[in-house]
């Protein structure tokens, strides 16, 4: 993703340009769509969400520090929404598996490699919240302990904690036998 | 740490995330204990495990919203409303007029078209004659250039239609 071309869009559009900022949603919009797919495991909710989240960035705009990457800062603002998303409606989540078959049958090893995104999908899902946030920026954005504690406002020790209890939690539902 | 123990789960999630301070000593001791480093291959399979999950696809375009919508121009209300009443205006005329219309067309004579063609000729050569004979006047006396007046008026209909013309292509260029 070139990070030029992301910062001349978003010069234009806090000037007020919303098709630049529409180019810019388009380069991010599947990235941001994927983390919050990964951490509600509902498309239409992540699809939503993802929309939410470029709406807030765009209000947010000035704030932006423009010497900084987009992606890594609009990816929080989808993991922060997400997780705000997921307190305020803690019993009504579910793994849209219908959607997430395969639409098109393949060859054997290709249902086998969507079976088993479909596990691993469906082991994140029965991760709570914290844990699910906490994976999300660690295996996915790359964010170091330290970055984590300050993105969620919690201590180092609980960003240990939690990384720990939600990968022994993964294990046990990914390795667990059918 | 000594190298005799065996190192915990949470300092091999540690090693792994690159976030522990004492790397080398886990190192050397992983090199010399398969049980420790058959426990770090365990939380390295899940680390693939999760970065082997493909990407999702959208099912709709999250940028569309984002796009301007192109509308037409809207004309002020005044000039719409004044159009409509020209048109009704002239459709009113046209009903009233219609029955008298093959009358006014019977004492009418209407010129031939060579006769009109003609008439255009003596005209275009007159104003090129006019053109021809014109010399630029001394700056002290400016006299008026005597041009016959159905050239003057056939010059000013040609500059109109040309004014026309040019600004309906203005216009279309911005809609």
């Amino acid at each position: 993703m070139d990070a030029t071309a992301d910062r001349d869009l978003i010069l234009c559009a806090r000037r007020g340009d919303s098709e630049a900022y529409g180019n810019l949603v388009n380069r991010h919009q599947t990235s941001v769509f994927n983390v919050c797919y990964r951490i509600l495991h509902n498309r239409n909710d992540a699809e939503d969400l993802a929309q939410e989240t470029f709406i807030r960035a765009f209000d947010r705009l000035h704030t932006f520090d423009i010497e900084r990457e987009f992606k890594p800062w609009i990816h929080r603002i989808a993991a922060n929404l997400c997780l705000n998303y997921l307190e305020s409606h803690k019993p009504a989540f579910s793994l849209d598996e219908e959607r997430d078959q395969d639409k098109t049958p393949g060859p054997g090893e290709q249902v086998e490699d969507k079976e088993r995104s479909r596990q691993i999908r469906s082991a994140l899902a029965s991760l709570p919240p914290h844990y699910r946030l906490v994976v999300e920026l660690r295996h996915y954005q790359d964010l170091s302990y330290d970055e984590i504690a300050s993105e969620l406002d919690i201590p180092l020790s609980a960003v240990k904690s939690h990384l720990f209890r939600a990968r022994k939690l993964l294990a046990e539902k990914l390795h667990a036998p059918d | 740490m000594h190298l005799t123990d065996h190192i915990s789960d949470v300092q091999l999630n540690e090693y792994l995330d690159n976030e522990t301070a004492n790397r080398a000593e886990i190192q050397v001791h992983l090199d010399s204990c398969d049980e420790c480093a058959a426990r770090l291959s365990a939380i390295q399979a899940l680390f693939t495990e999760l970065a082997s999950l493909p990407e999702a696809t959208l099912s709709r375009d999250l940028a569309a919203h984002f796009f301007p919508e192109r509308k037409l121009p809207q004309l002020p209300r005044w000039l719409t409303l004044t159009a409509a009443l020209q048109a009704a205006a002239a459709l009113v005329a046209l009903i009233v007029t219609l029955p008298f219309l093959p009358v006014i067309l019977t004492q009418v004579e209407l010129p031939s078209f060579t006769t009109i063609f003609g008439q255009f000729q003596n005209q275009w050569r007159a104003f090129l004659n006019a053109f021809s004979t014109f010399h630029l006047p001394e700056l002290a006396t400016l006299p008026i250039p005597v041009m016959e007046i159905s050239t003057l008026l056939f010059a000013l209909a040609a500059i109109f239609v040309l004014w026309i013309f040019g600004n309906g292509l203005l216009l279309r260029n911005r809609s």
